[in-house]
């Protein structure tokens, strides 16, 4: 029950929605606390918060119960073999200081200091699985994918057939996980708890998909897709892991890519390669790993992950953590417009003498652009614009910078707020709470000092 | 060690297929064993990990934090879209109870939603 349990050490720091905070303090440090008082919770605390902690009496009343002290400092330091703190993932040709959410199915996300790059390298790229990997192929050219459905001719093409029937594309192209800012909803939502990390923006190679559904004649009965992958579910390996699809006119879209490069590679495996759809602007689930069958379809898609709560937000909004009616959902289609700070990385110290930090970042608003970003070092109160750099092509993600002066001393946060073009803001905190937690997209904050 | 509860025998055998890697091939990720001793100490936990580790690991379990009734709500979704045995009203109680002990709804701070219990 809330308020019977004692606080946690990610609760204590809850206001602050930062990375470290969020996974660094992870719940299961225990009950009993183990991981805070035992030792290396409290030193990681104490970097947390830019210095000595003093010790559990001398934290403030309120933030932890005081009934909780006696008990949790008498405890043995932990004999629990979970790794305290972030897991970072150890993955072949994955940057080391991804961190893991979840290894089963395998999700790791990208610290916003990682996003630094104007494209994003396949090391730092962001992993999302809905079920089992599978083996990566061994003769990619033979890789099959069906066209079917709604066409006048069903087509089956090996991604070589692919490569040499149509004109190959690349864009740099923002591909974002639509739980992406999850763990900013005051009242946690049902997931993976992503930060601002499900996101990267890479340069894909493909060809497009409308292209392709144009050589198959799209049937005017045509009305949605289903996007399917060869990624088997972890409950039944007879059933897709998952398979979501999108209105017509979006699958049409000349952005949407068949892709079968990354960043100038062949797509890695664990990418989705040897082939994969990226629809960008739309929750990632829609762009299918491993791509195996585009079925139009003459009604809504109703494959897993489709309907109910998935991948949908409330109509009419709701109270966090109500029930749930499913009649008042509707498919959340364009992400919405979202900034990072990339430099500093979160928790940066600087010199005593320093007046001035110079900032990069990047926004982008799922099918719309981003007008502006403003950047500020009171908590909002006031706001500086920041240069914002255009997009190299249609839903690319755009680079900023801006120079902040300091006027003294001590702790400062830095907040980023991107205004998409059509006039509509980053809020203070996540709003339209829903039951699995789509759409979460307050301003991104860093705390640095001077000092 | 694996103890054999009625819902998690029920979850194996129907799991059989996605036990092993997909058509006899090495799975492209092998993740770490966990266990339930990696995890809050109280009633039910046992079980708990069991009931749900047959499809996926449980560290996406400890990242919730939910009151019993959202709890509940999960449970349904789970057996109603992700193949979840459907547990009895004794196991669902014992699952319940564990999962709101351990990880429970965050106590409200600061700012509080009237709207909300």
């Amino acid at each position: 029950m809330p308020g019977k349990i004692e606080r946690s050490i990610d609760e204590l720091y809850q206001d602050d929605r930062e990375r470290a905070d969020a996974v660094a303090f992870d719940r299961r440090t225990g009950l009993h606390r183990r991981g805070f008082l035992g030792g290396t919770g409290l030193a990681a605390m104490g970097v947390a918060v830019g210095g000595g902690i003093p010790f559990a009496e001398n934290i403030p009343g309120g933030l932890i119960p005081a009934s909780l002290i006696p008990a949790a400092m008498a405890q043995a330091p932990a004999p629990s073999a979970a790794p305290k703190g972030p897991q970072y993932l150890n993955f072949p040709g994955k940057a080391d200081k991804l961190v893991v959410l979840g290894e089963r199915p395998l999700v790791a996300e990208t610290p916003e200091h990682l996003l630094d790059d104007d494209t994003t390298p396949i090391d730092k790229f962001f992993i999302r699985n809905n079920g089992q990997m599978p083996e990566a192929a061994k003769d990619p050219d033979a890789w099959k994918i069906v066209v079917d459905g709604e066409v006048n001719q069903k087509l089956e093409l090996t991604l070589a057939e692919l490569k040499a029937k149509f004109r190959p594309v690349t864009r740099r192209l923002v591909l974002e996980c639509g739980g992406n800012g999850r763990s900013f909803f005051a009242t946690q939502a049902r997931g993976n708890q992503w930060t601002n990390g499900g996101v990267g923006c890479a340069e894909w190679t493909g060809v497009r998909l409308a292209d392709v559904l144009k050589a198959a004649g799209v049937k005017p009965s045509a009305v949605f897709t289903g996007n399917y992958g060869a990624d088997r579910s972890l409950a039944d390996a007879s059933k897709d892991a998952i398979s979501r699809g999108v209105p017509i006119k979006k699958a049409l879209d000349p952005n949407n890519l068949i892709v079968f490069a990354m960043d100038g590679q062949p797509l890695p495996n664990v990418h989705g390669g040897p082939v994969r759809l990226i629809m960008p602007g739309w929750p990632g689930s829609v762009s299918s790993k491993w791509l195996t069958r585009i079925w139009l379809r003459d009604k809504v898609h109703d494959g897993p992950g489709m309907g109910g709560t998935s991948y949908r937000v409330a109509i009419n909004p709701m109270v966090p953590g109500d029930r749930t009616d499913e009649k008042n959902f509707k498919d959340l289609e364009s992400m919405p417009v979202r900034s990072i700070i990339t430099s500093p990385m979160n928790g940066t110290s600087f010199g005593k003498d320093v007046r001035e930090v110079k900032l990069r970042g990047a926004a982008w608003a799922g099918d719309l652009t981003v007008r502006r970003v403003d950047i500020s070092i009171d908590f909002g109160a006031t706001w500086k614009q920041a240069q914002l750099s255009a997009p190299k092509n249609p839903y690319d993600w755009q680079r900023w910078t801006a120079t902040v002066k300091l006027p003294n001393e001590g702790y400062y946060e830095i907040w980023t707020r991107a205004t998409d073009s059509r006039g509509v803001m980053q809020p203070h905190v996540a709003g339209n709470w829903n039951p699995q937690g789509y759409g979460a997209n307050p301003m991104h904050r860093v705390a640095i000092r001077i000092a | 060690m694996r103890r054999s509860y009625a819902i998690c025998a029920l979850a194996s055998a129907t799991l059989a297929l996605a036990a092993g890697p997909v058509a006899g091939q090495a799975p492209a990720f092998t993740p770490r064993d966990e266990s339930p001793e990696d995890y809050p100490a109280a009633a039910g936990r046992e079980q708990t990990f069991y009931a749900c580790t047959p499809c996926h690991g449980f560290k996406i379990v400890a990242q919730q934090a939910q009151t019993r009734q959202q709890w509940n709500d999960t449970l349904d979704w789970m057996t109603q879209r992700h193949a979840m045995p459907r547990p009895s009203d004794n196991d669902r109680k014992v699952l319940l109870d564990y999962l709101e002990t351990a990880f429970p709804a965050r106590a409200p701070r600061g700012w509080q939603n009237p709207f909300q219990r």
